[in-house]
Formats: structure tokens, sequence, C-alpha cells
């Protein structure tokens, strides 16, 4: 097992750091970087509370290597906030009380950064469609939809 | 004389507000989760992300086999891994200290930290082993050589109970009586034969139920460290009270040694009631080594070897007139316990009760039976035995309906319990809102014109209804002390308040009802008033999360808390201004005499004027509530269960795919009489993940088994359960105002919701398709199978269709306890 130097930018800020070859990104993030709110759920891609957003795309951190981070940018739940303020999607979510035990958000929030970044004006089913691999055992997620709703129009204003 | 409880807690009562001056708990709800801001950005703490300096891992070994003798354990290669540090056995254990229920039936007392002889289940725990890493903990659990000597496999129920069955923990101590029994319980009232024999019709039929897990998205996991003699321990528990009992008992050390940390719970459902090897274990290590040991489960581990919902087989036999009342039932339920007895202890007692209601029935014979097998664990689960026992006996209403020719409403109409009326076996129901529910269901989904559906057209609507208790009076995981709830407000004089909760928040949100009722007590706002979350050394004694309990039983410990802090507080200030405590208004961060301008001083004023006449004593109250009820109640079964019952209906419109056997749920109505709803949005919430719970339940989730005991999806990928993409809109009902008893009107919300879901859907996939499906899960292969079979031979009955003979050819139960 041999370790790499990697340049990447982590929640805008360049950084360059020495990582074991097979450390996966989320374990990375949560060992090395004491980035905890991305959360290990089931470790195998399935479940996506580890979801952060390579190059503004939403990825599952387990299911990728830290090396593979090399040249490239990483979102994760704790880059969000600009200045103190929530980003939209953060602040519906806490608004519509779309989330219960809170495990599932992160991943689930950065799902739908990635779903608006992608598509401002979601239909509700492309918005199902986008969190499709957040699983959630809490909501039924009603309420995680009429947030993402409630932000997706609250920044296509904001844009306007 | 010295006050009386009940004259004290009158006294506390006059000083609450009155609802109708509600700020926070009124119609506007304008509150957010406190937890909520922390969730959204990713700084909630949870097990996992507790990190101490230096801290080692731990990793379980587990038993290949469902049923074996451990001959010997060899650690000699999994020592060569680097890294390395230690390894414990069963040995590592106070011989004795079983966990489990010992308080009711000591047999329940079955569970060894690790085992010590014998393994009873595939993923059962015989060692485990200290790394520097995980991956070194991981590598070295692996190379663990463990000699077993197999033993015969039961996986089904009906064989464990047989007469010559091998006794997976101890024989049936009356030869040729039932073996294998953790528990049975019977339950009878009036008389039910004389009311079959007389009866215009009776009715019997069978129904089974699968083994679901509650898969929370966080996996079990804790920390530990060892310092001045105490354990310290940050766990996933639904209690940390009772965790905290359970290991320090494992341990062998007294309960003032472990200091138990209840950080954010990233779900529990009943999962994370029970404690567990890797909590033990952690503790162990941390003793041993002098470093904070951690242990997390993978994914693969909780599925096997934590817990799961009992599956149930039930035969039920019924008595009506033609008429449509119900006069008896018969009823008869095998609950697979697996491997061991832990929160199972309860599962018998709730399904005989959930059978009682929330159809009125005076005369029943009932029995359920927990044979152990090999299977993991069955344990509580959201909806404990309601889902199951809800979905037998809702199917069963409809099947009767039909029969008797009386619309499937109307039938639970007929029979529905009423505010004040005292089941059978001494169920004392108060306030009461079933007929709403069902009619609010009814309206809502247009049951009156379901005949725009016709049978068999794969679309259809379909209903049920249900009950459950809130405010649960008895633990599932029993311990000697009381099942109350406590807490302990304190008022500051720097114009805030500190609610020291024992209320176990595993997600449901019950820190921010607690912060809720002392704000609106007191007329503060929300982020004035300080939740410590529990934690066995800084907030006071909670039996901790499930059976209903925490709204009802916290919720009013909390009330009464800060109603016993405003009492102290107004008394001094009625005094002051000669007036009475009850005339004294506390509002807007101001404490006043209506009408008065004079009389009208600042919170922190307030709080100053007590302390300085009190010699710099501050406003503190203490307030407990707990469910009087028969201790002996899992022994006895007759009683009242809970300080008041939830009740509800739901309707579901589904559509089948007949090619595919898919179903869809294109709407979903819930009614909830769940009293005052303390936030709606909270209450909507809860129903929305028990109709995902239900839906799941109903036609997606099963843990399925080879015949070695072998789970064979213990991954989110191949246990599938809903999506967004599988939900529907749901809309719900409140049908309720306000629960005589409830902190501040309200009753339980989001548990009882559970139970109704299954049934719903469950009739209406029988309507759309004319078939009656009898068991579930009814997935598209087993729908599309029924569907063809029906084509070629008519047949129009599915499921369950070897119970008939099992049920008939059970071994008697021993002369044993109650019957």
């Amino acid at each position: 097992m041999a370790k790499h130097v990697i340049k990447f930018k982590l929640n805008g800020i360049d950084r360059e750091e020495y990582v074991q070859d097979n450390l996966t990104m989320v374990d990375f993030l949560r060992k090395q970087m004491q980035l905890t709110g991305t959360k290990r759920g089931c470790e195998e891609g399935e479940c996506g509370a580890c979801t952060i957003l390579l190059d503004g795309r939403a990825i599952t951190s387990c299911t990728m290597l830290a090396v593979e981070a090399d040249g490239h940018e990483i979102v994760t739940i704790e880059g969000l906030k600009k200045d103190g303020v929530l980003h939209p999607i953060q602040k519906e979510f806490v608004d519509k009380w779309a989330l219960q035990c809170g495990f599932c958000t992160p991943g689930m929030i950065m799902s739908a950064v990635s779903l608006l970044h992608e598509n401002p004006h979601p239909t509700e089913q492309e918005i199902r469609d986008g969190i499709a691999g957040n699983l959630c055992r809490c909501t039924g997620y009603v309420k995680i939809v009429e947030a993402i709703d409630a932000a997706a129009k609250i920044m296509a204003k904001e844009v306007e | 004389m010295a006050q009386t409880r009940k004259e004290y807690w009158s006294e506390v009562r006059s000083v609450y507000k009155d609802p109708k001056d509600y700020v926070l708990a009124g119609q506007g709800n304008a509150y957010v989760r406190i937890d909520a801001e922390a969730k959204v950005t990713g700084s909630a703490i949870y097990t996992d992300d507790v990190y101490l300096p230096d801290t080692w891992y731990c990793k379980l070994v587990h038993s290949p086999y469902a049923h074996a003798i451990i001959k010997s354990i060899d650690f000699t290669e999994a020592a060569k891994v680097p890294g390395v540090k230690g390894f414990l056995t069963g040995a590592d254990f106070p011989e004795g200290h079983n966990l489990g229920n010992p308080e009711a039936f000591k047999e329940l007392a079955d569970k060894e930290p690790l085992c010590r002889k014998k393994v009873r289940m595939i993923g059962d725990e015989v060692a485990a082993v200290c790394a520097t890493t995980e991956e070194a903990a991981t590598e070295a659990a692996l190379l663990v050589k463990v000699e077993y000597e197999p033993l015969p496999v039961l996986l089904d129920p009906f064989e464990s109970m047989a007469v010559d069955a091998i006794p997976i923990h101890y024989p049936a101590d009356q030869p040729g009586t039932a073996n294998n029994l953790s528990i049975f319980t019977v339950m009878k009232a009036g008389d039910p034969d004389k009311c079959f024999a007389e009866a215009d019709y009776t009715d019997k039929s069978f129904y089974r139920t699968q083994e679901m897990a509650h898969a929370a998205i966080e996996p079990h996991g804790a920390i530990a460290k060892y310092e001045n003699g105490e354990y310290t321990i940050w766990t996933t528990t639904q209690g940390a009270y009772v965790s905290r009992y359970w290991i320090a008992w494992g341990l062998g050390v007294p309960e003032s040694q472990v200091h138990l940390i209840k950080p954010m719970v990233g779900g529990g459902f009943g999962g994370k009631l029970d404690v567990f090897a890797h909590e033990l274990c952690s503790c162990k290590f941390a003793e041993r080594l002098g470093h904070p040991v951690k242990c997390i489960l993978k994914r693969d581990e909780v599925f096997m070897c934590t817990r799961t919902r009992h599956p149930i087989s039930f035969q039920i036999e019924s008595a009506f007139t033609k008429e449509g009342k119900l006069l008896a039932k018969r009823c008869c339920h095998i609950l697979d316990g697996g491997a061991y007895g832990g929160s199972g202890i309860a599962a018998n007692t709730l399904s005989l009760i959930c059978a009682t209601f929330p159809y009125k029935v005076e005369n029943i014979d009932m029995v359920a039976r927990r044979p152990y097998t090999n299977h993991p664990a069955s344990g509580a689960m959201r909806g404990y035995s309601a889902c199951q026992v809800h979905f037998a006996h809702e199917i069963h209403m409809d099947e009767v309906a039909n029969h008797l020719g009386i619309d499937p409403v109307e039938l639970r109409h007929m029979n529905e319990i009423t505010p004040y009326y005292t089941g059978p076996t001494g169920l004392e129901f108060t306030s009461c809102r079933f007929k709403e529910c069902m009619d609010a269901c009814a309206d809502a989904i247009g049951w009156k014109d379901r005949w725009r559906y016709p049978k068999g057209s794969g679309e259809a609507i379909g209903f049920s209804g249900s009950g459950f208790m809130s405010g649960t009076g008895f633990p599932v995981l029993v311990t000697p002390h009381y099942c109350s709830a406590t807490t302990i407000v304190r008022l500051n004089r720097e114009g805030y308040a500190v609610v020291f909760t024992g209320a176990n928040d595993i997600g449901q949100g019950c820190d921010t009802v607690m912060t809720m009722i002392v704000a609106e007590e007191l007329g503060l706002d929300m982020n004035e008033v300080k939740c410590v979350q529990s934690d066995t050394t800084t907030t006071p004694w909670d039996a901790g999360s499930f059976g209903s309990r925490v709204t009802f039983l916290g919720g009013n410990a909390c009330h009464h808390a800060v109603g016993d802090a405003k009492l102290k507080l107004l008394k001094h200030w009625a005094e002051e201004w000669g007036c009475k405590p009850q005339d004294i208004k506390m509002a807007d961060h101001r404490v006043f005499l209506p009408g008065n301008p004079d009389k009208n001083i600042s919170f922190n004023e307030a709080c100053y004027g007590y302390e300085e006449k009190n010699f710099g004593r501050c406003v503190a109250g203490v307030g407990a509530y707990n469910h009087e009820g028969d201790k002996d109640i899992y022994v006895k079964n007759v009683g009242n269960y809970a300080t008041a019952y939830s009740f509800s209906a739901s309707a579901a419109k589904v559509t089948v795919d007949k090619e595919t056997g898919a179903v869809t749920l294109d709407d979903f109505v819930f009614g909830h009489d769940c009293g005052r709803p303390l936030n709606i949005r909270a209450v909507e919430g809860q129903i929305e993940g028990s109709v995902l719970l239900g839906l799941g339940f109903t036609c997606f989730e099963e843990c399925l088994y080879d015949k070695n005991g072998r789970h064979l999806n213990p991954s989110f990928r191949d246990y599938r359960f809903p999506t967004a993409l599988d939900m529907p809109n749901i809309r719900t009902k409140i049908c309720s105002d306000y629960d005589e008893e409830g902190p501040m009107g309200a009753k339980e919300a989001g548990e009882g919701s559970t139970a109704p879901v299954g049934s719903a859907i469950g009739n209406a996939i029988n309507y759309a398709t004319g078939l009656v499906i009898r068991e579930l899960p009814i997935t598209p292969e087993k729908l599309w199978r029924a569907m063809r079979e029906h084509e070629r031979t008519g047949k129009t009955e599915f499921g369950a269709e070897d119970l008939p003979e099992k049920f008939a050819k059970m071994p008697p139960l021993p002369k044993r306890y109650n019957v």
C-alpha cells in the first residue's frame, strides 16, 4: 500500500493532502479531514448518505477513492453555507421539517444541490428522480420533495 | 398533613397556561426543530462522529453456523496482524450475567455478551478483536479460528415447537408439550364458545406476515472510554438508562460506574432498544487497553445481528350476527422469536391486546406463542406487533364484510370502539375519535364511489382501522427501575431556562417538543430554552423511546417539571403582589398580573426576586410521570396497558399492473386521533414515515434465509424499501382535539400510525385483483404468480396455505404460568 499526494479543492479551499491509495473518499473526509457531516450508512453505494459533489455532480463518496479527487473540486455538506448563511435548500429543509433523524439529510441535500444545478425548474417527478438514490427511513420523502421544490423556486427568483 | 401527590399536581396544573393562549402549541406552530440547523449543516454529532484522541477499533467475530457448539477459539493467526492489541471471548464477562428479561421469566435472560459454549444464529458473536485501525481489526477478525460442532437448524417456528425438536436454549420441562417456547400468553374473557355456537356467521382464516428489518440509515455503533474507574460510552440507543443498566450488568459493575451518553441517533424504529455485544466489548476493551475503543457495525452486521420484526402466523376465528355485530374472537398467534428474547418479551401480549381493539369484542379466547428458532432475534419494531396483527385482522374484517354482504366501512362502524369504553381484559379507553378517523378517510378517498373501480379491474380502494397504546406503562426491556419519565427544569435569572430531559430523541423530535412545552409555559422563545439531551450523568431517569411513550409520558413529565418551577415562582410573586398564583401570567418574557401595569416585570427580574428571597437558590422544578399499571402484566395479561389510546384509519388507492404484478400506491389518506397535535408538521412527518414503513411491509420488504439460516439479502441493494419514486403524496387528516390526560392534550402520533397502512393497501390489492392474498409481502412476483394461477384454475385465495395443517398438528402448551 502506497501513499500519494493529491491536490484538490475542498469546500472552496485549495488543499494538498497525503493519502493512502486504498482510502475511500468518505473515510478520508471523516477521519483525515474531520468533516463528519458526510455519513457512512452502507459503504456500498446504496443508501446515498455519503453523497458529496465532485465537480458539481453528486457522487457517493464511499464508492470513490480519495486519490481520485486529485485535480478535482469537492464540496461536502459543510461547504454549503456561505458567509454564515444557509443555502436555500438547507433553509427549506429546516423550515419545512424535511428531516427527522437527520442521518440521510446531508446526502439528500447534496443530491438536491446537484439536481437543481442541472435542472433549476424540476417537476415533482424530476425531484423524486433526483433523490431516488438517497434512502430515507423516517420521512416518507413528502416534506423533502416539498422543501426541494420550494428551494428551487426561491433559487430561480434569486437568479432573476 | 403532608400534601398528597394528587393535591400537589392539581396545584401545579392550576398555573398551566389556558390552551386558548397557546402560542407555540397552537394553530400557528411557528417553530422549527431545535436540531434542524445542526442536521442540515452536517455539524450534528452522531455516535460515529465522536472522535477521541488515540481511539482504537473493535471488530466482532460472528458465527457462520445458525446452531452449533463452540469447540475452540484460536487467536494465533489473528494476533500476527500488525496493530492488533487484544481479544475478548465470553469468558471475559462474568458468567450468568446474561442480557434479557429475567424480571418476568428468569429463562428470558438468555443472551450472553459473547457466546461461551453455543451459538444460536448466524451472526451470533463469539469473540472480539481490538486493533489500532478499523482495517487491522477487520483483517484480524477474519483470521480468528473458531471450531464448531454443527447442530440441527430450526427455522420454522412450528418445527421448533415439535416435541422431538432439539432445544435451542433449554428443553421443555413437561414431556409431550411444545418445545422451545420462550414465552406464551393466554387471554380469555366472556364465553366465546357459547357465542360461536349461537352465531349466525362464523369464519376461520389463516394469515402470515414476514420478517422485516428496521433498516435505520445509521448503523448501530458505540465508542467507549475508561477513566477513574468509570466507563463512558456514546452509543446508538433508544433508551440511555435501560442500556446503561444492561451494560453495567453485562460488565458486572454497578450502574454508578457507567456513564452513557446518547448523541444524535440516526433512527431507531425499535432496533436500537436492545443491548448488543459491540457496546459491551467496546467498554471491556477500553478498560483493558487504556484507550478509547470504537465499534461501528457494518450494514450486513446490522441486518444479521441486531433485531427484526417478529414474523407471525395467524389462525383467526370470528363470530358475527348476520347484521354484522362482532360477538367473539378466537385466535392463535405464532411469533417467530428467533434466537433470543430481549425486547421480544412484549410481542406476545401486544399481539393479543391489539387483537381486542379498535373493535368491541367482549368474548375472546386468544393464545400467542413465541417459539425460539435459529433466525436472528426478533424484537420491538415501530407498531410493535400491531402492524402484523392489524394486517391479518383487518384483511379478515373485509373478508367477513364481503361474506355478510355488508359494506366494510359500515361493518367497522358497527363495531367501533367508543369513548370511555373498557375492553374485556381491562383496557381503559378514554378519548376516542375512531369514528371521525374512519369518516375522514372514507370521505377523502371517495369511498362511497368505490364502485367506479370494479372488482378485478386492476384499480381499487382499500380501507383499514387501528388503535394503539399511547404512553405504554410497561417496559419492553425490563430493568428493576420504574418505567417512568422524569424531567428537571431550571429557570435562570439571565433570561433563559434549561430543560434536562431523559427522553431519548432518536430523530422523532422529542427534544424539540420538550423545549416547546417549557417555552410555551414560561412565555419564552424557543432559543431561550436550552435542552440537555439524554445523558445518564446530567439528565434524570427515563425508560426510553418505545411503546409510544415519549410524547405522552415524557411530555407530561416535562409539563409537570415546568409547572413545578412556575408554581414556585408564581407563589413567590403572588405573595409579593397579594394575589393568587393562578392570576399571574407569563408571556413574551414578562411575568404580570393582567390589568395591573405596576405588577409587570421581566422574566429575569422575576427569577432574580425569587432568588433574593430564597438565599440565592434558583427556581427549579422536577416532574415525573408514569402509568400506574400492574407490573406483572406480561404474566397476568389483564389490566390497563396505557394511559391513553390513539386511533387511526387508512384508505389507499392502488393500481395493479396485471402484466407484471407491480403495485402502485396512487393515493393515501390517513385519519389520526392523536389528541392535540403539538406540532402539525411533526405529526404529518410521523404519519408520512409510517406510510413508508407500511408500504415497505406490504409490498417490498422481507429478510430471506437459506436452509442453513443464512441471511440472503443483508444489504440495501437486496433488501429494498420504498424510495422517493415509490411513495405517493399522503393526505393527513387530524381528527382529534384534546385528550384530558395528555401533555397539552396530546396523544401518541408516530407508532400506532404504522398499523393500519399494510391492511389498507392489502385490501386495495385484493379488490383490484379480485383475489384474497393472506400473506406478506405482496411482491410483484407473488402477485403475478397468483394472477396466472387464477387464470388457469380459477383459484382465488392465496398465501398461508400450509398453516391449517401446521396449527392442527401443534403440540399442546405446557401447564405453566397462567393457563
